[in-house]
């Protein structure tokens, strides 16, 4: 039977990850009080998760994913530990939301600051795929 | 004079890194500072031009 873990990220602002899980394709629900998540089987999760992927989004997936603040406020992903294992919702996976996510923060930086937005590249290295943004000073 | 540019680079685990092209001396920590303060990135390396300015202010220092 399957049950729901918790991955460890760094993400705090909720505006990026719901930007970065749409960049992904996802339509993510969102709850501001929170809310618990149930799985397959009768799984469930029963702190609070603030913005939710319906598993119907999850192809392949058993249980929706969720990401809930902890006492920190930095949010922790819920994923169904079969999903991380067969259905490719795994520490990858979730590298690839903290990439999107910390694009969006560094371009909002960016602007925030004044810095002029010069291109973005992706590049492929032998470590993976990484996102390059140039910026000029005004 | 030589265009500022700002390389902000990052990885599939979401760390980033800060590359700075025509900085010299404290400038190059006032960017890092300005994307750092939004956590958004997470290492720099200080180049071949931050040391150079440095070294001179020493040495103007020195003479003064």
């Amino acid at each position: 039977m399957s049950q729901y873990e918790e991955l460890t990220t760094t993400m705090t602002d909720q505006q990026y990850l719901v930007e970065a899980l749409t960049e992904m394709g996802y339509k993510p629900d969102l709850q501001a009080d929170g809310t618990a998540l149930r799985g397959y089987g009768g799984v469930s999760w029963n702190r609070p998760v603030q913005v939710t992927i319906p598993r119907e989004q999850l192809r392949g997936a058993l249980a929706p994913v969720g990401f809930g603040r902890d006492d920190a406020g930095v949010f922790q992903a819920v994923i169904d530990d079969l999903d991380r294992k067969c259905s490719g919702l795994d520490e990858s996976w979730l590298g690839r939301v903290a990439q999107a996510y910390k694009e969006r923060q560094t371009m909002a930086v960016a602007r925030t600051k004044g810095y002029v937005f010069r291109g973005r590249e992706v590049i492929q290295t032998p470590q993976g795929t990484k996102v390059q943004l140039r910026f000029a000073v005004r | 004079m030589r265009e500022k540019l700002i390389t902000v680079e990052i990885d599939e685990n979401g760390n980033s890194s800060i590359d700075l092209e025509g900085f010299q001396g404290q400038g190059c920590g006032d960017v890092a500072k300005d994307f750092r303060g939004g956590d958004s990135v997470t290492q720099s390396n200080k180049k071949r031009e931050f040391y150079a300015q440095a070294t001179a202010l020493k040495q103007s220092q020195k003479h003064t």
